[in-house]
């Protein structure tokens, strides 16, 4: 399952964070026919279903990997991207506990441009109303589609330097650039945690929430078992 | 694919029956499982991509459009608020994430969203709701048989009858005046007649019959309310209807001279204390499900909203007391 293979001299977890296993790390993949159910499906099962059975749904998958020597599990959360369900974008910035997403894969067609346009979209809105350090990633899908330097990406790579965001050529036909870009987003996740608990010990698990209600939130009743 | 749709329905429907979060959330998640499997299997059979949340999440608005599970807000709140935050995580949450963006979707329903006229929206919900407020009966056979809108509009029925009503109570004697309307020319004829009450109840069941009765039946909201669409709000409001209706029917058969006549409203108090009390139990229970909601909306502490059940109790009792000395 682990396909990254830790570096070669990885340095020992730090103790302080006693991360067997860092779990819920979402990352979120939107825009609407750009294969990103597919990218999804070649990273998780290493499968590209042109003709190939399909046993599993790609709507919620998850994944182990190890990352600077930490085992991570990715859960990867699909999004529906048709455009009459953008509005529906907040309820998935955040986990149903008022929790923030922490990280988001923004793929889009390359050989379509509109798509990249609502790429920028989704960015502009995830700045604005999810966390601030959201870990975002973009993949430029479908690149076995273009024959080879034929596609320009250096609109995209630069506007991706500028938001803070690596940019990464992607093919799910040919798995290329998958792993890189789930690689990416899982080294920045433990990064971030990293930094927070380095920050501030010992860091509150739920910084920097809001949570939806204006009401402060009610304790479950005391009889309630475990 | 109808009968996996019905039976992803049925699995949504229960939730509602269910006290625990955790058995609420597993209903929510078993309806997921058998979308999922049914487009794995069209997905299969049509040798396409397996399904991501493009297929998935326009099915599971349909079905929950179509489930019409009582009450859902209420028991997503519930759910959210209780369940232990520890649970909530990974595939429970992305599918719980997933019922609530679908809630929020069919909320927020308009014509664009749809893919509609704005004109064959505003059309088709307009005729939903004419069919919901005259010819749906009642029991859940109907329900199933209704289109899409009407279900779709089944919530905006139920807000747009609660101002009504609350206009109603506010001035006063709208609703008996109503029916008094309606029956005042059958109660001349009674007059000269001396017909008997389940005389004239059955001519004017018939004349009823004859007429467009959607149109006497528009001011009774909780004609057509099923007991698991009220709220704790309704039953103050449904307590005064009910007392009016007792009022206007007791006074009514006195004025006409009838005393020992059966009186169907009245003479139930005896059988109904097991139906009040079947009542009390679902209150109950939607004090326990609609808590957090209710708190939410009128901040009012549990402790509150027992009072006022005990309040609510105790005024029935002696309603009931009433009701049979009167006979």
């Amino acid at each position: 399952m682990v396909l990254e293979p830790p570096p070669a001299a990885a340095p020992p977890p730090p103790p302080v964070l006693r991360l067997r296993k860092l779990a819920a790390a979402a990352a979120l993949p939107l825009g609407g026919r750009v294969g990103k159910t597919s990218l999804v499906l070649r990273y998780v099962n290493n499968v590209f279903s042109e003709k190939q059975e399909a046993t599993v749904q790609a709507s919620y998958l998850t994944k182990r990997v190890v990352a600077g020597g930490v085992p991570i599990t990715l859960s990867i959360w699909d999004t529906a991207g048709q455009e009459r369900f953008h509005a529906l974008g907040p309820i998935y910035y955040r986990d149903a506990d008022g929790m923030y997403l922490q990280s988001a894969l923004l793929v889009y067609d390359i050989t379509d441009s509109d798509t990249f346009v609502r790429v920028k979209k989704w960015v502009k809105e995830l700045q604005q109303m999810a966390s601030k350090d959201i870990v975002m990633a973009i993949a430029a899908n479908k690149s076995d589609l273009v024959r080879s330097k034929k596609y320009d990406t250096q609109e995209a790579e630069s506007y991706a330097t500028s938001i803070g965001a690596k940019l990464f050529v992607t093919s799910a036909k040919f798995g290329t650039g998958i792993d890189e870009v789930f690689h990416e987003i899982a080294t920045r996740l433990l990064q971030k945690k990293k930094d927070s608990t380095e920050g501030l010990l010992p860091a509150p698990p739920r910084k920097g929430i809001i949570i939806v209600d204006d009401e402060p939130e009610q304790k479950p009743p005391p009889r309630c078992c475990s | 694919m109808p009968t996996s749709i019905l039976l992803a329905q049925k699995e949504l429907q229960k939730i509602n029956m269910y006290k625990a979060p955790r058995d609420k959330l597993v209903g929510i998640l078993n309806c997921c499982k058998v979308i999922n499997n049914l487009l794995i299997n069209a997905s299969i059979a049509s040798n396409e991509n397996p399904p991501g949340a493009d297929e998935f999440l326009p099915v599971l608005i349909y079905v929950t459009i179509k489930a019409n599970p009582p009450q859902l807000h209420s028991n997503l709140l519930y759910i959210q608020r209780y369940r232990r935050q520890s649970r909530l995580v990974s595939e429970a949450a992305y599918f719980f994430t997933n019922i609530l963006s679908a809630e929020s979707f069919i909320w927020n329903i308009d014509a664009q969203a749809v893919s509609m006229e704005e004109k064959e929206f505003l059309n088709k919900m307009e005729s939903a709701r004419a069919h919901l407020m005259g010819t749906s009966t009642s029991g859940e056979d109907q329900q199933t048989e209704t289109n899409l809108d009407a279900l779709e509009q089944r919530s905006g029925v139920l807000k747009a009858n609660r101002e009504l009503d609350n206009s109603v109570s506010v001035h006063g004697h709208h609703v008996p005046s109503q029916s008094y309307d309606a029956n005042k020319d059958v109660n001349e004829k009674a007059l000269t007649n001396m017909l008997s009450i389940s005389d004239l109840e059955k001519k004017g069941a018939a004349d009823l019959l004859e007429e467009n009765t959607s149109k006497y039946f528009q001011d009774y909201p909780f004609l057509f309310a099923n007991a698991g669409d009220l709220t704790i709000q309704d039953v103050h409001s449904l307590l005064n209807c009910y007392k009016k209706l007792v009022l206007k029917y007791v006074a009514l058969s006195k004025g006409m001279g009838i005393h020992k006549e059966s009186v169907p409203l009245s003479t139930e108090s005896s059988s109904a204390l097991q139906t009040v009390k079947e009542h009390e139990y679902l209150a109950d229970l939607e004090l326990k499900n609609g808590n957090a909601e209710v708190s939410k909306k009128n901040s009012y502490s549990t402790v509150d909203l027992i009072l006022q059940m005990d309040e609510m109790e105790s005024k029935k009792s002696i309603e009931g007391s009433n009701a049979e000395t009167n006979e």
